[in-house]
Parts: C-alpha cells; structure tokens; sequence
C-alpha cells in the first residue's frame, strides 16, 4: 500500500513538472540570443538552448530539446508576451555653445520626448547631460547638470512628475566624437534621454 | 522669522529628495491586473504602477493576475498567473553597464527581454559568479545570454 501510493506521487511529479519548460524566441529586430541549462544539482554540464522558437524541457533530468513546430507557442506564453512593457527609447538633443539653450533642430525632439512619456504607464525618464570639451571640465560638469534640468524642468512643466525622472550631469567625460580639449563640437554638447 | 526659515529648508531637501529615484531601486512596475502583490519581508504592497523595487522583494500573482515590470538595465519581465517569483540578487553599474542580476521562478510563468547587464561576461565557468543573468528553477539554473524567452514552472 504504501509503495503504491509512493509510485502514484512519482507519477505525479514526473506529469507535472514535464510542464516546466523554457522557450527561446526571436528577439524584437531579428536573430536570437541563446541559455545555458544546468541542473540544480550542479553534476551533469550546461546544455545550451541555441535555435529560436524551441523548447528545452526544465525538470525531469537532463533537459530535453525540440522545436516549437507549426503549433507555435501554447496560448497562456502569447498572452504573456503581449504584456511585455514596450523597449526603453533614446532621444539626443543638442545645444548652443556654453549655454543651456537647444539647438533649433533639436526642438522637435523635446516634442516627440513629451508623446513618448504620455504614452507610457508608469514611465521613468533619465536625463544625461554632456558637453563638448571647450572650458574646464569643473565648469563642464556644471554646465552638463544645468542642460539635464532644462529638459526635466521642461518636462515638468508638460505636466509630467518630477519623481519619474532623474537628472545627471557627466561633463565632458563621455564624448561623442572624441577631440582635443578646448575644441568646440556640436555634436558632443547634448542631452541623452532615456524613456523607459 | 526663524520658523519660516527652517520650514523654506525642508521644502527644498524634501524636492531634492523626490527629484531622484529611491535609494537601492531596480525598477518599476509599468502595469498590473488581477491579484498582484509585492512581498518586501513582511510587508505585502499592492503592485500597482509606478511602484518602485528592491532586491529581495517577491512578486506573487494569484489566479488571473499579471504583472509588467522593467528593470535598471532596462530588462523587461512580464509575470503570468499563479507566479511566484524572487529578485533575488540585481546589482548593476550604470556607468560601467556591468552587473549581476538572479532571478527565482518557484512557480508560474515570466516572458523576459534581457537588458545590458546580460552583456557582463567573464572567463570562470561558474556562471553564478559570473554576474550576467540567471534565472533559477526549482530544478535548474537558467543562464541568460539574451535575448527573448518564456519560463514556465507547473509544480
């Protein structure tokens, strides 16, 4: 009776963990990554998961590998990537020269920014500033921090909360096109934002 | 005079305060349905948008429940019913983009979009020190080298 009942629970365990599985898919713009499946108990090698839409199996001893086939994913693991928050966004806008003001062809950028956070929920907004290398890199630091608040200032005032956003300032220490110092350069006197 | 002073001083640390994320944040929930909760030790928070997360901090969905989330790295995860699911360990430099990010799945079912700290490698064979991502079952240890893919534990 006993040894009976220890067999049922075995069949048990074996029905239900064959369910725990991982899927690779293809990323969002094409090719794939790949996973590594050990054990817990750490005695058998890595086996690798390497083709896109196939399935390695995550219980029941060495994983098992098969291709998704023409059935495709099973209903509840669609669902489930149609809730995957959308990828973060970069925006790069530019400024005049030692100033916090920006560059005409950037002031369209500031509105795409505004509909990007609009649309997200819960969205978070990081603010790098940066500046060419003309002036000292203390002045530099200053100046970078006061083009990240301009744009979150800006923002605030679009009706968007500060405590989604944060501001950073790296100066002249992450150029975009690397130069001597003191030259000026349009291109490295910018604000990265990130909307996430 | 002397009051009003000091009252003017904690309304400007107190926007200095909130104009930066959380001390020790992760990330963020971006939208939830259903029965969504966060465990933080024995506090159990509501996991609504915005809610912000720490290392440690369970996220459980009962049946029908959802949760949507994003990370520092900008690692994406999306949590099925019935889940239970452990951050167990995310450290990440912002500057470097290098880290070390495990994840728990004890139950239910996550879609995942890696984020930078996947691109941290080192040469030592022992992926748990290794940083990266890795996500653990309860009979195995996923390691994640990118980029999209769905776990599902049935217990």
């Amino acid at each position: 009776m006993k040894c009976r009942s220890i067999a049922i629970c075995a069949m048990l365990v074996a029905a239900g963990c064959a369910h725990s599985s991982v899927v690779l898919l293809p990323d969002e713009d094409g090719g794939h990554g790949e996973i590594g499946i050990q054990q817990a108990e750490g005695k058998s090698g890595e086996t690798v998961l390497k083709d896109a839409n196939s399935r390695a199996t995550l219980a029941g001893g060495q994983p098992s590998i098969r291709p998704l086939g023409a059935k495709g994913l099973k209903p509840n693991e669609a669902a489930l990537l149609a809730t995957l928050p959308p990828p973060a966004k970069g925006f790069t806008l530019y400024f005049h020269e030692g100033t916090t003001e920006i560059a005409a062809d950037s002031v369209g950028t500031l509105e795409q920014i505004r509909a990007e956070v609009a649309k997200r929920t819960g969205a978070e907004v990081q603010v790098t500033g940066h500046t060419d290398t003309v002036g000292s890199s203390a002045d530099n630091d200053v100046l970078s921090r006061r083009r990240a608040a301009e744009i979150v200032n800006w923002l605030t005032t679009k009706g968007f909360d500060r405590t989604m956003m944060s501001a950073v300032g790296r100066g002249e220490r992450e150029l975009k096109q690397a130069t001597a110092d003191d030259v000026s350069n349009p291109a490295n006197r910018r604000v990265e934002v990130l909307v996430r | 005079m002397f009051s009003r002073g000091t009252g003017h001083l904690f309304l400007v640390s107190l926007a200095a305060l909130m104009s930066s994320p959380a001390f020790g944040e992760i990330g963020r929930i971006k939208s939830s349905s259903g029965v969504a909760t966060v465990q933080r030790g024995t506090e159990t928070l509501p996991a609504s948008t915005g809610q912000e997360l720490l290392p440690g901090d369970w996220l459980e969905t009962g049946k029908g429940g959802r949760i949507s989330l994003t990370f520092a790295d900008n690692t994406r995860f999306a949590v099925g019913p019935d889940s239970r699911i452990a951050l167990k360990k995310f450290e990440y430099d912002p500057t470097t983009q290098k880290g070390s990010f495990v994840a728990k799945v004890e139950r239910g079912s996550i879609a995942v979009v890696t984020g930078r700290i996947t691109k941290t490698r080192c040469d030592s064979p022992t992926v748990s020190r290794c940083g990266g991502m890795q996500i653990e079952t309860p009979e195995s240890v996923i390691d994640a080298r990118g980029t999209r893919f769905i776990v599902t534990v049935k217990r």
